[in-house]
């Protein structure tokens, strides 16, 4: 018998066309009567940001930002799917930032530490990448150099 | 179809659900890691979290994907989408509350409307202190609403493996769960059609302000 490590769900799993309709029309509808509730505007965030669309996440990063501002009481779930959002969106420093601050005021929270894991992996690629980039630049670098100095030294 | 065949992976969906705070992540944390978390240090589960297990039910290899779900009225919207798939339903309420008892006929009409009549369902009592749940009116309650029944606990482990354990027996020998498309997913399919699967666009607008207020009282945040 084996397990995986726990696991961001939502990192990957987006509501499809409809779903996301019904809590845009919500959020909407709740906008024209001028009176958004923060459930509303917090289940059209959290559909926004499980969306794999940029512009989605974009959107539901800024209306999680604005909830975070004005509800105390909602304040671990937003740093949660802030941190979430950020990560989808490849900006690991404030995942991580968002991320951290939910981990101080819950050192044990799962779903935290397996976001945490995410976050880290994603940095660790990303480095990958960019050493590759920066190895690669340098291997050719060498190329040249010793291209140049073969021809310097055979004249 | 049926699963058959001893070599290939079987995937089944489970999904917990029930009242905040009477322990669903305490059993899937025990069941798929042998762990326990004092409750001081486990915090409410936020909209939903997910686990792997693999297991070996009569021979066949199971892989179990695990939805946890937040029990707090505020994330009933986003964590009814979840039900989408499942093939069995762990509704779990804790012994010790008469509260969280009498919140299931709830539980079990959300079941009403997101899933289809042959997903297997469980009832777990679990924790075992301070009982103020009788064994025979909740196995009774049980049997009422066509569910398997068993009492739990994560503390102290006891019946936790069982409690999955059966809930993959008995999805395994349910036909209608593996012919995809008829008996099985019809009626999910069908409340999917219209509104997506989020029909709990319906409980944003019951949900009052003072309900979202004071239920952010008790959060332990």
């Amino acid at each position: 018998m084996s397990t995986e490590l726990p696991y961001a769900a939502d990192a990957e799993v987006s509501l499809s066309y409809d779903e996301l309709e019904v809590l845009r029309l919500q959020y909407e509808r709740e906008q024209l009567q001028s009176h958004v509730t923060v459930q509303t505007k917090f289940n059209y965030a959290w559909g926004l940001v499980k969306s794999p669309l940029r512009e989605h996440q974009v959107e539901g990063v800024r209306l999680l930002q604005d909830l975070y501002r004005s509800e105390p009481t909602r304040r671990r779930e937003c740093l949660y799917y802030l941190a979430l959002g950020h990560y989808k969106m490849g900006n690991f420093e404030e995942a991580k930032q968002f991320n951290g601050l939910l981990m101080e005021k819950e050192p044990t929270n799962l779903q935290a530490l397996s976001l945490g894991q995410l976050i880290e992996k994603g940095v660790t690629k990303e480095g990958y990448i960019g050493m590759a980039l920066v190895g690669g630049a340098a291997a050719l670098g060498t190329l040249v150099l010793a291209g140049l100095i073969r021809r310097a030294t055979r004249k | 179809m049926a699963p058959t065949g001893s070599q290939s992976t079987i995937n089944v969906k489970l999904l917990l659900i029930g009242n905040s705070s009477v322990g669903k992540s305490s059993l899937l944390l025990r069941f798929s890691d042998e762990q326990w978390l004092p409750e001081d240090e486990s915090s409410a589960t936020i909209g939903v979290d997910f686990r792997v297990h693999r297991m070996d039910v009569n021979g066949k290899k199971v892989k179990l994907s695990i939805w946890d779900t937040a029990g707090q009225e505020r994330f009933r919207t986003i964590t009814s989408s979840y039900y989408r798939g499942a093939q069995g339903i762990i509704l779990v309420y804790d012994v010790s509350s008469r509260e969280s008892f009498d919140a299931l006929p709830r539980w079990y009409s959300e079941l009403e409307t997101y899933v289809s009549e042959s997903v297997v369902k469980i009832l777990v009592g679990n924790k075992e202190f301070s009982r103020q749940v009788p064994t025979a009116e909740a196995s009774a309650f049980a049997q009422r609403m066509n569910s398997l029944f068993i009492e739990a606990s994560a503390k102290t482990s006891v019946n936790v493996k069982e409690t999955f354990q059966e809930v993959v027996e008995s999805i395994l020998n349910t036909p209608a769960l593996w012919n995809n498309g008829t008996t099985g997913q019809s009626k999910v399919q069908r409340t999917d059609g219209g509104r997506g699967g989020v029909p709990g666009g319906v409980q944003i607008v019951g949900l009052s302000e003072e309900q979202a207020a004071s239920e952010g009282g008790t959060c332990s945040c």
